[in-house]
């Protein structure tokens, strides 16, 4: 980027910074190939493994931890998935061991994500101003010489350097707009880009989730309410889908009816109607009149089919007519 | 009149002013604020009520295997004297299973006080025994020999999955079996003699 600023730059000079930057472009490539290439070549047992947390290690996968712990998992993996366990079947053999913590949280994956743009948004950020100053020089180059052909200099242009010749033809040309206007520009280009990564780093680590307390070493009785907290905490923070994923382990361990209505409450929330009736319809069949199942199943029904959600919420206002939300089903039911 | 209209009433008067015709849809797709807003509503009375259920209906969940208070996992097979083992038929009495391996340092150092645990009860009220996670027969019996511990059940668990059955983090780690097969108290790291004189005293010497 000093490139840019230094006046005098000389055709050695913006070469090895061009083989500079082809290196590096090659390797940052490479590296986003290996990294994004599925590893354990498709193998299901790795693939687990590699979304278990090592339970006795910190910030590493089951898969990628030389513990002893993490060997005995994967070979508990392995030995379950090969007598034809299903990975779901596997994955829950494993939380009731571990705790929901063993999986990995979808919260951190989900604003991780944005991390992965920064080097992407650095990247551009460095290479407009390079990119504008080569342009600038080319067409500097261009009007002060009209009577030299096209391809010569372009190339001029190239073995000269971008920022020598900017500010070179400038002086000479007395051209206020290059001078004054074209290295700034770039530098403020770059300053603008340089904020713009750093507050969108900033933004990202503030509101990334931080290490969730881990509800208590395996010592503490029962996880299920820690869990349940968790989710809450989550739905206030309005991470919906991360409450849900907390919500569907909580159900695997302990499949209760108000666990049931919370998540089915959520899914509702993200749209998913047609889950969240199922899970109605599944506590409607333990309790056949349990007013918050037919509370969610007539708003789950109201997208796809609006007579039998009035139906339900009816049965639902005969059920408890005194309910927090009969006033306003009944609003609804009676607006119809 | 104004003040008679119910709270949601100058968009319903509005609209119905508008129509004319009471309407016959059911359950009418409402403008976007209100829709939202009674769903809102709608989930805070369901919450309300679901989470005072959830919160007094904690008592009966399942805690995770090996915690404390639930039951032993199965441990059987041939010691590395070759004896047939199973934990099952220690009914009565109570059983140390101490999860360790011979390449972990505070497991070799823990090992003296468990052997003397054994020595000073009886095999008939106490039994200790070892698994040895991930580890070879020779190099269980050398660490044996040196910490005095040859009299020690142990259960060889080359592959560490026994060990992840019972839920083991790690290596030292010890679950206190009480004579009903179910998990009394466990420990993640090494056990102080303290530990084991405040959990074995009271039930073994009542």
């Amino acid at each position: 980027m000093i490139r840019v600023r230094v006046p005098k730059t000389t055709a050695l000079g913006v070469g090895l910074t061009g083989v500079g930057l082809a290196i590096l472009l090659l390797g940052a490539v490479l590296g986003i190939w290996r990294s994004a290439s599925p590893t354990g070549d498709g193998d299901p047992a790795h693939r687990l493994a590699a979304e278990l947390r090592c339970p006795a290690c910190q910030g590493e996968s089951v898969a990628d931890s030389r513990s002893p712990i993490a060997a005995a998992m994967r070979e508990a993996i392995s030995t379950r998935l090969g007598r034809g366990e299903s990975p779901d079947e596997v994955r829950t053999y494993l939380v009731q061991r571990y705790g929901v913590e063993v999986l990995t949280m979808p919260p951190a994956r989900r604003w991780g994500l944005l991390l992965w743009a920064v080097p992407v948004l650095a990247l551009g950020a460095g290479l407009l101003p390079v990119l504008r100053a080569g342009y600038r020089s080319r067409r500097a180059a261009r009007s002060a010489s009209p009577g030299r052909p096209a391809g010569r200099d372009d190339r001029a242009g190239v073995r000269g350097g971008a920022a020598g010749d900017v500010a070179g033809q400038g002086r000479r040309a007395g051209s206020r707009r290059h001078r004054v206007f074209a290295p700034p520009s770039g530098s403020r280009v770059w300053n603008v880009g340089a904020v713009a990564v750093l507050a969108l780093v900033g933004a990202v680590a503030l509101a990334t989730p931080g290490p969730q307390t881990p509800p208590g070493p395996a010592t503490s009785p029962d996880p299920v309410p820690a869990q349940l907290a968790l989710a809450r905490s989550m739905e206030q923070q309005g991470q919906y889908e991360a409450a849900a994923e907390v919500y569907r382990t909580v159900l695997v361990e302990r499949p209760a009816d108000d666990v049931r209505l919370r998540l089915a409450f959520i899914l509702i929330r993200l749209g998913q109607a047609t889950e969240a009736a199922r899970l109605a319809g599944e506590v409607l069949a333990h309790t056949p009149d349990a007013p918050d199942g037919l509370l969610i199943l007539g708003l789950a029904q109201r997208e796809s089919d609006p007579p039998a959600a009035t139906a339900t919420l009816r049965r639902f206002l005969t059920r408890a007519p005194d309910h927090p939300a009969a006033a306003e089903v009944r609003r609804l039911v009676d607006s119809g | 009149m104004i003040a008679r209209l119910p709270p949601w009433g100058p968009d319903q008067i509005t609209d119905e002013g508008r129509d004319g015709v009471p309407r016959r849809r059911p359950l009418p797709r409402l403008p976007g604020i209100r829709r939202r807003r009674l769903l809102l509503a709608l989930g805070l009375g369901a919450l309300g009520v679901t989470g005072a259920v959830g919160m007094t209906g904690t008592g009966g969940t399942k805690a995770p295997v090996g915690s404390p208070g639930t039951p032993a996992p199965a441990l059987r097979g041939p010691t590395l004297a070759g004896e047939p083992f199973d934990l099952a038929e220690l009914r009565g009495r109570v059983v140390l299973v101490n999860v360790f391996a011979s390449w972990c340092g505070p497991c070799r150092d823990e090992l003296p006080m468990l052997a003397d645990a054994q020595r000073r009860w009886s095999e008939r009220v106490l039994r200790v025994v070892g698994l040895a996670v991930r580890d070879s027969s020779v190099a269980v019996r050398d660490l044996l020999d040196q910490t005095g511990a040859q009299d020690l059940t142990v259960l060889p668990d080359p592959t560490g999955t026994t060990a992840v059955d019972w839920g083991a983090r790690g290596v030292p780690e010890t679950f206190l079996v009480d004579g009903h097969g179910r998990i009394a108290d466990r420990v993640i790291g090494p056990v102080s003699a303290e530990w084991l004189d405040r959990r074995l005293t009271p039930l073994l010497d009542p």
